[in-house]
């Protein structure tokens, strides 16, 4: 019995065997397991990551071309505006040289007329002035004719009475006797 | 008497068929530390592929890009993505940081369930990912935690303790003890997962070594993957817990 619990305590010590070397036993490398794990990767695997990865590229892709189409677009507008400047500026510079001279004779013709509008309306006012001073001096004098006129219309009536008349009538009687005289 | 030596041979075939070496590893000295070297030999292998890969990715950049660069700028966009969620505004120097953790995690985790590590044979121990040794989750898991300290006493400074009594007083002790824990907590999910995933696998071979493991790699390549970007989020959910709070 000491023999055999001997030789099983034996079989206890691992065996320090084996140096550096390769292990061809086919059933402790597993290399019939680690194929097929390897082939079931590599076979669901590559379709999932193809799919991410192509995926990605298409986003990058997508990406780039979206930035290209904005780029362009944006140097178009660019482009027109730079246009629209340019005419805008050469408009611009001919009103400069035509526009001036024109805003110039305008400027002229207008303070000219208005110079001729202001003559004409000082004229009428003199004119105006000039008039009602002669109808103020008009109707100054005929009051004052016309007060003399009732001045003396009333001196004659006053003056005016049987004894004047028959003094006149004996005067124009002398008169024509004298006259008649003369003629005789 | 010959039925036992027969049955201690028999017993012997079936230790070489199920060779589950647990625990051993294979020392390298250096100085007067050992180091597991079938950890750093892994290691050095999935930082070879990545660089690797990356360098020939980027070689010629173009602006629509080919297949390997889209790949890696979709990875990038990933991570950059995955960041900015947790992290918040100022997500831009954490995206390095938050990356390595991801991509190392992620590829060690992968060539661990993938590459067929198990044709080198090693005098003690075996190769496997480098992520199912508790020593590289620890060495993964203490720069975290020593990052989410720095981002927050870059950022606020010595009011960052102030944190440790937000919401209450009461739970100070608490507060104090969730800065020991997520570094322990991160090491050991990542540990635990992986190298579980991996006895598994193993197991699982040495008993029946056709077809039946195949679901279960299957199984691990997925948690394997979604333990790299728990990792990746955890970082950078702590990095962006002790960045916020400028209410």
């Amino acid at each position: 019995m000491k023999n055999v619990t001997d030789s099983f305590l034996s079989l206890g010590h691992w065996p320090s065997a084996g140096s550096f070397g390769f292990n061809t036993d086919i059933l402790a490398t597993n290399p019939i397991n680690l194929s097929v794990v390897l082939g079931v990767l590599i076979f669901f695997g590559k379709g999932v990551l193809n799919d991410l990865l192509d995926n990605r590229k298409q986003r990058i892709l997508s990406t780039i071309r979206n930035s290209e189409e904005l780029r362009r677009g944006a140097i178009e507008q660019l482009e027109r505006a730079r246009t629209r400047l340019r005419k805008v500026e050469i408009e611009a510079d001919e009103y400069r040289m035509n526009g001036y001279s024109e805003i110039e004779r305008e400027k002229e013709n207008l303070i000219n007329a208005t110079c001729d509008t202001l003559e004409r309306l000082e004229n009428y006012k003199n004119e105006t002035l000039h008039f009602e001073q002669q109808r103020a001096i008009n109707q100054v004098r005929q009051r004052v004719f016309q007060q003399a006129l009732q001045g003396a219309l009333g001196t004659l009536n006053s003056c005016l009475n049987s004894e004047l008349h028959f003094r006149t009538i004996r005067a124009n009687i002398g008169i024509l006797g004298a006259v008649g005289e003369i003629t005789d | 008497m010959n039925v036992i030596p027969c049955s201690i041979k028999t017993l012997k075939g079936l230790y070489d068929i199920s060779g589950v070496e647990v625990g051993q590893h294979f020392y390298w000295q250096i100085g007067g530390l050992q180091i597991h070297a079938q950890v750093l030999i892994t290691s050095w292998v999935v930082i070879a592929i990545l660089l690797g890969s990356v360098i020939i990715a980027v070689r010629n950049p173009q602006t629509i890009p080919t297949d390997g660069q889209n790949f890696f700028e979709y990875v990038l966009e990933f991570i950059r993505d995955l960041s900015k969620t947790q992290i918040g505004e100022e997500y831009g120097p954490w995206v390095p940081f938050i990356g390595t953790m991801f991509l190392f995690i992620f590829v060690s985790n992968w060539s661990g369930a993938l590459l067929p590590w198990k044709i080198i044979q090693l005098p003690h121990g075996e190769l496997a990912a480098p992520t199912n040794d508790i020593n590289t989750t620890v060495a993964l898991a203490l720069p975290t935690s020593a990052a989410y300290f720095y981002a927050g006493l870059t950022k606020k400074g010595l009011g960052y303790f102030g944190k440790y009594i937000q919401p209450t007083p009461i739970l100070l002790p608490i507060n104090i003890l969730e800065d020991f824990t997520k570094p322990l907590s991160l090491s050991f999910r990542l540990f635990g997962n992986i190298l579980a995933d991996e006895l598994v696998v193993v197991v699982l071979v040495s008993l029946v070594p056709s077809v039946v493991p195949i679901p279960v790699m299957l199984l691990g390549l997925f948690t394997s993957g979604i333990q790299a970007l728990i990792f990746a989020t955890l970082a950078a959910a702590y990095i962006g817990e002790s960045m916020e709070g400028h209410h």
